[in-house]
């Protein structure tokens, strides 16, 4: 299987996770600001410093998990794949507006490709696309509203989609066996990004909206 | 480590003297050139002349150099090891006892190491020769809003300073005697406590950043002033133009000589 078949294929994953999110909804609905990409200095300078907060914590996780798949492939790093988009989450649960995922993908893996990250300046890619993957399922939810569901599948999409951009660096489509184990990773990615991104996101969101000490999670 | 050995170092070399959207364009075209080899001879020569051009254009220190190679070589040796077993031999190269070493192995082997190693090598340059500032002056320069530019280098500005406030929570959990020496479930607890009053911290500097530079007026207008403008410069032109054609003759080289 090529590359461009493995991005369509992940495509499409991505907008089944985002239909799913939009019609099944379940927990407590909260409500998100809408197609509004006007983000205040103050929305910028959340961003900012969750996704230097987070570009800290995954230098750390991004050398084990670097290691993992380089040395191991597909099937070895995808338990631990879901674990770096939790702060997309925290900041969507902040901000609510689009494309602040994208943004805190961006500067987070900016954060750790200067820290040390050993993929270098590559590893913007992974915040690119995890980014991109995590804004799609929302902006077919309309960005209208948001529950532990919906920002689960919003992980989990932002998971798998990142492991198109590890299969352009890292090669996983020069050999078949590389590939099946590739679609074997899926489901583990799928979860993964689900527990550690999307509701490890939203737990730390409303813990710090618990605390009281935060302006912007007063609203919520 | 990293805070240390991964950061801008003033220096005066060519390279230093470079404007910042030079290099980081030096940097791009360096890993698109990276790609578009096949085999594994010209990315052995450009690793080394990138190692050159670290070493003695750049005269980083050797010391830092070796200190940060587990991180430049670490994954992509893994890497490498990864597709020299995954990759199926066919041209047998040499023989020791029973095991038979093939040419394709060997070669996708070196590729994807070498690949990467060039990657981190040349984004570690830009690290050690850039100040973080004049790369957001230059993004605003391309015309990114330069409250977004402002954004990426608050995110930068606060890394020294979330490390230390680690440092500080670790201390106050430590006099209060959650100590580090503990069993590994435990030191988990403490990560997860650490990284939460972390958050909560600098959520509250940021909303304070916030409140502070709107009172200064930030993001009033559509443009702002720096005290040191972009300007692009010969160096950086000359990065550009030596990579560019040092880079597109190796491919030449590599399609029609091997």
């Amino acid at each position: 299987m090529t590359l461009p078949a493995m991005f369509i294929i992940n495509v499409l994953i991505v907008v089944i996770l985002g239909v799913i999110a939009r019609f099944v909804k379940l927990g407590t609905q909260e409500k998100a600001e809408g197609w509004n990409f006007g983000f205040t200095n103050r929305d910028l300078i959340l961003m900012a410093v969750v996704a230097a907060i987070s570009g800290v914590v995954n230098t750390g996780t991004g050398i084990l998990w670097n290691a993992a798949n380089a040395a191991g492939g597909p099937l070895a790093g995808a338990a631990l794949q879901g674990a770096f988009m939790w702060a997309y989450i925290l900041v969507f649960f902040l901000v609510r507006k689009p494309g602040a995922m994208l943004i805190v993908g961006v500067l987070d893996t900016a954060v750790e490709a200067l820290l040390g990250n050993p993929s270098g300046i590559a590893t913007i890619g992974w915040g690119v696309t995890q980014g991109i993957a995590a804004e799609v399922v929302l902006a077919i939810c309309n960005y209208g509203f948001f529950n532990w569901f919906s920002l689960g599948l919003a992980g989990a999409a932002a998971s798998q989609f990142g492991t198109v951009w590890t299969a352009y660096l890292f090669g996983w489509d020069t050999t078949p066996e590389v590939v099946s184990q590739y679609w074997v990773a899926t489901p583990i990615n799928l979860i993964s990004g689900f527990i550690l991104s999307g509701l490890l996101g939203l737990a730390l969101g409303k813990m710090i909206a618990r605390t009281g000490l935060v302006r912007a999670t007063r609203s919520s | 480590m990293s805070e240390q050995l991964l950061a801008y170092v003033e220096k005066t070399s060519p390279i230093h003297r470079a404007d910042a959207l030079s290099k980081l364009l030096w940097v791009v075209i360096v890993v698109v050139a990276t790609f578009q080899f096949q085999t594994t001879l010209p990315r052995v020569v450009l690793f080394f002349v990138l190692l050159f051009t670290a070493l003695v254009i750049a005269r980083v220190p050797l010391g830092t150099l070796w200190r940060v190679s587990p991180l430049i070589f670490g994954v992509a040796f893994l890497l490498g090891a990864f597709h020299y077993v995954v990759t199926k031999g066919i041209t047998p190269l040499y023989q020791f006892g029973s095991h038979v070493v093939y040419r394709e192995p060997l070669e996708a082997g070196g590729a994807y190491f070498f690949r990467l190693a060039i990657m981190v090598l040349a984004s570690f340059l830009l690290i050690w020769t850039t100040d973080t500032y004049q790369l957001m002056v230059g993004l605003a320069y391309l015309g990114l809003p330069y409250r977004y530019a402002f954004a990426i280098f608050m995110a930068l500005r606060y890394i020294p300073l979330i490390q230390r406030e680690v440092e500080a929570v670790r201390a106050a959990h430590a006099i209060r005697g959650k100590a580090a020496q503990s069993p590994l479930k435990h030191r988990f607890r403490l990560w997860q406590r650490y990284l939460f009053t972390v958050i909560v911290n600098g959520l509250r500097k940021a909303e304070n950043t916030a409140v502070a530079i709107e009172a200064r007026g930030f993001g009033a207008y559509p443009e702002r002033t720096y005290w040191k403008e972009f300007r692009w410069t010969r160096s950086g032109f000359l990065i550009i133009v030596s990579f560019t054609v040092f880079c597109v003759a190796l491919i030449v080289w590599e399609r029609v000589y091997l």
